[in-house]
C-alpha cells in the first residue's frame, strides 16, 4: 500500500506541475496538496516548504518588488566596484576641467573644484548604503528590546517607560542629533553620524513595537515561560522578538529609507558629512549654490537618491506583502485572491 | 463636563512637566555636545585667559562652573524673568529669537494647516475608490513623495520654479526670503508675500500631508469593514451615507492623534526648508547656533519645538474628546 502512494505520489506532482506549466504558472502547494490527495496518496511526498522560503516565494513573485531588488543590486554593485572603473577619485581634483556637463571622461561631468562627480557619487552612494543600513540594523535591535521589555514588565513600571519616550519624542529628535553629531569631522565623521543618527532614532519605533508587543504578552507560551522560571530578559529575547519578527525585518528594510534621508539632511546642512569625505547629501548642498549654471551637479545625485529610496521602498512593499497577507487594509478575502494573481501596480 | 475639565486638566499638567524635563534634557546634551569656549580660543590672536573665563562666567557658558550650577542660573533666569539666556557673544536669546519666531509661526501653521486638510481630504477620497485608478495613481504619488528626502524634493521644486520664471520671463516665484516688496500698497504686499511662501508651503505641505492621506486611507478603511457601518446600511444608508456619519467620525480619532507626532516632522521639515528657501525663521537660527556653540539658543528653539507638538497634542486631545464620547464619559 505504502509503495502504491509512493509511486502515485510523485506522479500527481508530476501532473499537477504540467497542468501549472501550462497555465503559465506555478501551483500552490495547497493545491499540490489537493492533488496528491485525489490520487488517494496522504500528502507525504507533496514538498513542504518552510516559512523563509514561503516569505522569499511569494516575494518573488511580485515584479514591484523584483524591479527593486534589481535596482538595488546594481546600486550596490555601482557603490562597490564603480570608484575602480574611473581614473578618478573623489579626493583628486583634475584642474584642466572645472564646472564641465557630464561627457566622455568624465561620466557625471565635474563640479567647480574639478572633482569628478561620477567618482563622488559612487563614494556617496556607498556612504550612503553603510549608514543606511547599519542605522536600520541598530534602530531595530534597540527599539525591539526596549520596547518589548516594556510591553513585558506592565504596570507602574510600563507607566513610567511610555512615559519617558513620550517625553524623549516631543522634541524632534532631528534638533536633538544635530547637537549630536555637529562635532564630526574628517573622514571619520560618518561613525559619528551613525551614532548620533541611531542614538536617538529608536525612540518612534520602540513606541510602536511597544504596542505591538502588547498582544503578544497575552499568549499563553509568554504565560508559561514565565511560571516555569524563565527570566524575563530571556522570555523577551526568546519569545517576544522572534514572535515580531516578520516586522522587524520590514521595519529593518524601511528603515534604511530613513536613514538615508537622515544622512542626505545632515550633510546638506553641513552637519553631517563633511570635505574631505563626501556623500550624496554633501554633494547637494556643493550643487545647490551653482543650480543655474551646473544644474548637474544637484540633479544626478538627487536622481541616484530617489532611485535609491524607492527600491527600498519597491523592496519594503513586497515583504510587507509577502510577510502578511492582511497588510492591505481592505483585506477581504476575494481581493487577496486577485491580487496574487494581479501584477503588482507599480510604485504601490 | 466637570469630568472633561478635569480630563484636559490633567493633560496639561502631564505636558507642562514633560516638556520641563526634556527641556532639561536638552539643555544637558546640548552643554555636554558644544562647546563656546572653542569660539574664543579659536580667535586670533587668542585672547588672554582671564577675558575668556569672564566672558563665559559672564554668559553662563563657562564649562569649568558644574554644570549644575549653570544649570540652575539658566533654569532660574527663565522662571523668574523668562530670560532665555544669551550666545556666546552676549547677545540676548530672546531678542534674536522674537524677531525670527513670525517667520517660522506663519510657515509651520500654513504648512500644517493645508496638510492636514489635503492629506486627510485625499485619504477619504481614495479609501472610498478602493484599488480603483484613483487610488493606485494617488497611493503611488504618496508613497514616492514619503521616500523622497525632503532635501531632494525641495531642490527640484526650486529648480523647477526658475525654470518657469525663466520660461515665463517674469517672476512668478521667488525662491528665497518671505518678503521683497517695498511700497505701501497692502494688496501688492499681500501678493508678494504669497509669491514668497508658496514654494516652502508646498514642500512642507507634501512631505506631511502623505503620511495623513495614507493614515487616514487606512483607518478609514478599517472602519468601513466594522460591524456598525453594516448596521448602518442595513438601515437602510446609503455607502456615503454610512461613511459620512459613521464610519469617517471614528475614523477622524487615530488621525488627530497622529497630528501631534507629525508637528515635530513639520518642524525638521522647517530646518530643513528654511534653509533652501533662505528663510530667517527658527530653523535657520538652530543651524546657526549649533554651528556657534550657542547653547542658550539651540535649547531656546528645541523647547519651542517641543512646545508646537505639546500645543498640537492638547488640540488633539480637545479633537479627540469631541469625536469620541468614551472620552467625555470615562
Amino acid at each position: 500500500m505504502s509503495d502504491e502512494i509512493r509511486q502515485d505520489a510523485p506522479q500527481a506532482e508530476g501532473d499537477a506541475r504540467q497542468a501549472g506549466d501550462g497555465e503559465g504558472r506555478q501551483l500552490t502547494n495547497a493545491e499540490l496538496e489537493l492533488l496528491a490527495d485525489k490520487m488517494g496518496g496522504s500528502g507525504g511526498e507533496v514538498k513542504r516548504i518552510g516559512y523563509l522560503s514561503l516569505i522569499g516565494r511569494r516575494f518573488v513573485r511580485q515584479r514591484s518588488a523584483m524591479v527593486g531588488l534589481v535596482i538595488l543590486v546594481l546600486l550596490v554593485l555601482m557603490a562597490i566596484f564603480g570608484p575602480h572603473v574611473t581614473p578618478f577619485t573623489y579626493t583628486d581634483p583634475d584642474f584642466t576641467s572645472l564646472n564641465v556637463p557630464p561627457n566622455a571622461t568624465h561620466w557625471f561631468g565635474t563640479d567647480g573644484g574639478g572633482f569628478d562627480l561620477f567618482a563622488c557619487v559612487v563614494h556617496g552612494l556607498g556612504r550612503s548604503l553603510v549608514i543606511g543600513v547599519i542605522y536600520s540594523v541598530l534602530t531595530t535591535v534597540i527599539a525591539a528590546v526596549v520596547g518589548t521589555s516594556i510591553a513585558y514588565v506592565r504596570g507602574v513600571p510600563e507607566k513610567i517607560g511610555m512615559w519617558f519616550l513620550d517625553m524623549l519624542l516631543i522634541i524632534p529628535s532631528f534638533l536633538l542629533v544635530a547637537m549630536v553629531v555637529r562635532a564630526a569631522s574628517g573622514t571619520q565623521g560618518w561613525v559619528t553620524l551613525i551614532v548620533g543618527l541611531t542614538a536617538f532614532g529608536w525612540i518612534g519605533y520602540a513606541r510602536t513595537l511597544r504596542t505591538m508587543a502588547l498582544s503578544l504578552r497575552e499568549r499563553d507560551y509568554v504565560r508559561a515561560a514565565k511560571y516555569m522560571g524563565v527570566s524575563p530578559f530571556k522570555t523577551i529575547v526568546r519569545h517576544l522578538i522572534p514572535n515580531l519578527g516578520s516586522i522587524l525585518i520590514l521595519d529593518t528594510v524601511l528603515g534604511v529609507i530613513g536613514g538615508i534621508n537622515s544622512e542626505t539632511a545632515y550633510s546638506f546642512l553641513g552637519l553631517g558629512i563633511k570635505a574631505p569625505d563626501t556623500s550624496l547629501g554633501y554633494l547637494l548642498s556643493q550643487g545647490s549654490s551653482a543650480m543655474l549654471s551646473a544644474p548637474w551637479i544637484v540633479l544626478i545625485p538627487s536622481a541616484v537618491l530617489i532611485v535609491l529610496c524607492v527600491s527600498m521602498q519597491l523592496i519594503g512593499d513586497g515583504l510587507r506583502d509577502a510577510i502578511d497577507p492582511y497588510s492591505r487594509a481592505a483585506g477581504s478575502v476575494e481581493d487577496e485572491a486577485e491580487q496574487e494573481e494581479a501584477p503588482e501596480p507599480a510604485g504601490n | 463636563m466637570a469630568r472633561f475639565v478635569g480630563y484636559i486638566a490633567k493633560r496639561v499638567a502631564s505636558y507642562i512637566v514633560m516638556i520641563f524635563v526634556a527641556t532639561s534634557l536638552t539643555y544637558f546634551l546640548a552643554s555636554a555636545f558644544m562647546s563656546p569656549r572653542s569660539n574664543y580660543e579659536s580667535r586670533t590672536p587668542r585672547p588672554p585667559q582671564e577675558s575668556i573665563e569672564a566672558s563665559l562666567d559672564a554668559t553662563n557658558l563657562n564649562d569649568k562652573t558644574p554644570i549644575l550650577q549653570r544649570y540652575q542660573r539658566w533654569l532660574g533666569g527663565i522662571v523668574t524673568r523668562w530670560d532665555w539666556g544669551q550666545t556666546p557673544t552676549g547677545v540676548s536669546v530672546n531678542e534674536e529669537m522674537s524677531s525670527r519666531i513670525g517667520a517660522s509661526v506663519e510657515l509651520m501653521s500654513l504648512a500644517t494647516i493645508i496638510s492636514i486638510v489635503v492629506g486627510v481630504s485625499l485619504g477619504v477620497y481614495t479609501a472610498q475608490r478602493q484599488y480603483q485608478w484613483q487610488d493606485r495613481f494617488l497611493g503611488g504619488m504618496a508613497s514616492l513623495f514619503m521616500v523622497i528626502p525632503t532635501v531632494v524634493l525641495a531642490i527640484l521644486i526650486v529648480f523647477a520654479a526658475i525654470e518657469i520664471n525663466q520660461a515665463a520671463g517674469s517672476r512668478l516665484f521667488y525662491v528665497t526670503g518671505l518678503s521683497s516688496y517695498e511700497g505701501g500698497n497692502p494688496l501688492m504686499t499681500f501678493l508678494d508675500f504669497l509669491q514668497h511662501i508658496l514654494l516652502p508651503t508646498v514642500v512642507l505641505t507634501i512631505i506631511s500631508s502623505v503620511g495623513y492621506h495614507l493614515g487616514q486611507r487606512t483607518y478609514l478603511l478599517d472602519e468601513m469593514h466594522a460591524d456598525y457601518v453594516r448596521t448602518a446600511r442595513a438601515k437602510g444608508l446609503t455607502k456615503k451615507q454610512a461613511i459620512r456619519k459613521h464610519a469617517l467620525r471614528a475614523s477622524l480619532i487615530p488621525t488627530a492623534v497622529s497630528v501631534a507626532f507629525s508637528i515635530a516632522g513639520i518642524f525638521t521639515g522647517a530646518v530643513m526648508t528654511e534653509k533652501i528657501f533662505a528663510i530667517h525663521g527658527l530653523g535657520e537660527y538652530f543651524i546657526n547656533c549649533i554651528n556657534n556653540n550657542n547653547i542658550h539658543g539651540a535649547v531656546a528653539v528645541a523647547a519651542f519645538s517641543g512646545a508646537c507638538t505639546l500645543v498640537g497634542a492638547l488640540l488633539a486631545d480637545l479633537f479627540a474628546a469631541a469625536l469620541d464620547p468614551r472620552i467625555k464619559m470615562s
